[in-house]
């Protein structure tokens, strides 16, 4: 006899069973318990009941299939119908994700969540910061696990613009994450939002790739340096190139203005043999002279890179190689087109 | 040195294990996706030249009448007959009918994808499917997954989604310009294409939205369903006036061909014995990489795929990235290093008993499987039908959605 079958206080419930039909495609060798129990879940679902046995089942069906898309909805309007505790349901959501890492559903459930409870404080600024503060302590517990898990940094950003953090504490936080591992990139992502999003100067609606001229001049330069001491530490980390890029595009400055940096990694000299400490480097460096017109040296560095060090990408060097010819040819004939 | 062949019998044998005898009970997690799961077999049994146009009648309208068995009264299908009610559970309460479980937008995708190998279009209830498509659709352009019976939609906001209303979208309706009424009753295109525009990220790929990392499966996605709507760089139709959805191709280039991985086994180790990379001397590897790049790259080594920068290699994401570049045209995927990334898949995820695992050493499974030989036949191996990267069939198989639409539109 099956779980529910068995319990008295389900007796009133006829389980409605699922129909696969003949020849099912991608049939799974269902356990009796999850047969059951979904069973008990169409009848609940059906009967739109919404009750404290209701928050059982669904976390007993949770517990089987976390990616059940429906099953989590169903339980978060059973919790605002009782008006039951949320943040007795947030703990509850606490453990379920450090169970389930890769699940999405749980965290649009905690969405849920946070947005049924924010009304009730927001307020009152103490009650955020320290709702705030037990969020990001509970994300440090699934950063130790996985500090570049995507639902939660997903999360995260959401959670900086529902309780606007945007803040230093918010900054201080993404740089421990970072000096324990310069290479998360997630990390550096989320840097980029909270100082390229802040709302106190940035212009709203501002896309990553765009220049915004109202992004004060300190801040550019503060984020180039960021970026350049985390690339002294570990130079051929691609992460703090990117964002090197994204900095100087938002800033509307050219690569050239980082030529000296990107140097630093680079010595080619005209006789003898070569010195990269970057492949990253020097791909920098052969935009910089593309840019500043100098396409023999741009060339060298993009051979330099398919045929010693970056061997596995070749074909894509080669490729830009074919480009930049190809731009220098064009810009080549409107020089000559503009001397006639 | 003698380059690794696919054995094609091999995976025929382990694609008609997944179809005729029951998935392991670990499949529980991803019961509300089984219709996914079928499509997956039909499509992998169809590039390796053993699909259902080679079943036996009765078996192709079995599972015809299981898909169809997923499909909900109001339009759309539901993800798995665990979702699906008895008929008599959806009484009329006016404005359609009671909606119990709702349908879901991937379900609907790999549904109507699933249909055209096993028959016609002609019992999809196409209008209310279309009509339910724009209702999933947010003001910000974005796509969820489901939509109440309050009118509450729900669901990630990403790409993904994009994606497959985009398919849904161009298997229902196709790509002719439509008349003004039939305009009313569409998606909008302008506001998906801002939103998929929205989601570049500062470094050239694209992600859920431009606040978040880029991710090589969002980057498919957004491309894939640029291509669908014809809104790419090249798209034959593109004409000046409608604004293209990528911004900067030759940055997301770079992020694509920069999620290739150097992988080397380590000399002397046991075939069975776990494999760890080797001392991580290229560019991309996440562990313990030393300051400076090493020229080392053997012939006989081979390339993997991150999906993102300073993570580890993982077979789907071969996929997600040799399609984004496939799409984006004249050739692009030929800029990934084909041969280092064929050995990667052939000699470290494929499994001795067929199938692809997601990581070196790993068990096949059912996803992984599937994307690893889309991503040789998009690689263009010999034995396996052309790819279309954008939809994700054959380009045999695009072609008779084309026209399974056509005979269930004049029908």
């Amino acid at each position: 006899m099956g779980k529910y079958e068995g319990d008295p206080e389900w007796d009133d419930v006829v389980p409605i069973p699922q129909d696969d039909g003949e020849g099912a495609l991608a049939q799974i060798a269902y356990t009796d318990e999850y047969a059951e129990a979904m069973g008990y879940l169409r009848a609940v679902m059906a009967a739109k009941e919404h009750s404290e046995r209701v928050l059982d089942l669904t976390e007993h069906i949770i517990s089987m299939n976390a990616a059940h898309y429906t099953v989590w909805l169903y339980r978060a309007s059973t919790i605002f119908a009782l008006n039951a505790d949320v943040e007795q349901e947030l703990s509850w959501v606490n453990d379920v994700a450090l169970d389930n890492q890769k699940n999405y559903q749980i965290w649009h459930h905690r969405q849920l969540l946070v947005d049924h409870l924010y009304p009730s404080i927001s307020s009152d600024p103490n009650a955020i910061r320290k709702f705030a503060e037990s969020e990001v302590d509970f994300m440090t517990q699934m950063f130790d696990e996985d500090a570049k898990n995507y639902h939660v940094w997903s999360y995260r950003q959401y959670l900086v613009r529902k309780l606007n953090l945007f803040t230093e504490a918010e900054l201080k936080s993404i740089e421990t994450l970072l000096r324990i591992d310069v290479r998360n990139n997630s990390a550096w992502s989320h840097r980029f939002y909270v100082v390229f999003s802040d709302p106190k100067y940035s212009t709203p609606g501002s896309h990553a790739t765009e220049y915004d001229p109202k992004i004060p001049d300190e801040i550019i330069d503060r984020e180039i340096e960021f970026s350049k001491a985390a690339t002294f530490e570990a130079p051929q980390n691609q992460s703090p190139w990117n964002y090197l890029r994204g900095v100087l595009r938002k800033g509307g400055r050219k690569l050239s203005s980082q030529e000296c940096f990107a140097g630093e990694f680079v010595k080619i000299p005209e006789n003898g043999e070569e010195d990269i400490r970057s492949s990253h480097a020097l791909d920098f460096l052969a935009d910089v002279w593309a840019e500043e017109g100098k396409v023999e040296k741009a060339d060298e560095a993009l051979r330099l890179l398919g045929d010693k060090y970056d061997r596995i990408r070749k074909n894509y060097w080669d490729w830009r190689r074919g480009t930049l010819k190809e731009e220098g040819i064009t810009k080549g004939l409107a020089k000559v087109e503009l001397a006639h | 040195m003698v380059e690794p062949k696919l054995d094609i019998e091999r995976h025929i044998k382990y694609w008609q294990r997944c179809l005729k005898t029951l998935l392991p009970t670990q499949y529980t997690s991803t019961d509300s996706n089984r219709i996914m799961l079928g499509f997956f077999i039909l499509s992998a049994l169809d590039i390796l030249g053993a699909g259902p146009d080679t079943f036996p009648e009765k078996q192709r309208k079995n599972i015809r009448d299981w898909v169809l068995k997923c499909q909900h009264p109001n339009g759309g299908f539901c993800g798995s007959p665990n979702h699906r009610f008895p008929d008599s559970y959806y009484v009329d309460v006016g404005h359609g009918k009671q909606q119990m479980d709702p349908a879901s937008l991937p379900a609907t995708f790999f549904a109507i994808l699933s249909l055209s190998f096993v028959g016609s279009f002609e019992q999809i209830r196409r209008d209310d499917c279309l009509k339910w498509l724009k209702t999933l659709q947010r003001d910000d352009g974005s796509f969820g997954e489901i939509v109440t019976q309050d009118g509450v939609i729900e669901g990630g906001r990403d790409m993904r989604p994009c994606y497959l209303a985009a398919g849904v979208r161009w298997m229902l309706r196709g790509d002719t310009p439509l008349s003004e009424k039939e305009k009313g009753d569409d998606i909008d295109l302008e506001k998906m294409v801002d939103y998929i525009r929205s989601g570049q990220t500062y470094d050239g790929g694209i992600s859920e939205s431009f606040q978040h990392e880029p991710h090589a499966g969002y980057s498919c996605c957004a491309i894939s369903a640029l291509s669908i709507i014809n809104r790419l760089p090249h798209s034959p139709s593109l004409s000046g006036t409608e604004p293209q959805g990528l911004t900067n191709i030759p940055e997301t280039i770079r992020w694509l061909v920069s999620r290739q991985v150097g992988y080397t086994v380590e000399k002397g180790e046991d075939e069975e014995e776990t494999k760890t990379p080797a001392p991580p001397v290229l560019q991309g590897v996440y562990e313990n990489q030393p300051s400076a790049p090493t020229p080392s790259l053997q012939d006989e080594d081979s390339v993997g795929f991150n999906g993102r920068c300073n993570k580890k290699v993982d077979t789907c994401y071969a996929y997600w990235v040799t399609a984004s570049l496939d799409i984006l045209g004249q050739d692009k995927a030929q800029l990934l290093n084909t041969k280092a990334s064929r050995r990667f898949l052939l000699e470290h995820t494929q499994h001795r008993i067929g199938g692809f695992g997601k990581a070196p050493g790993d068990p096949p499974d059912i996803y992984h499987s599937n994307l690893g030989l889309a991503t040789l036949a998009i690689m263009k191996e010999p034995g396996l039908k052309p790819f279309d990267s954008a939809l994700c069939v054959t380009k045999q198989q695009k072609e008779i959605i084309g026209r399974l639409r056509e005979a269930a539109l004049s029908g």
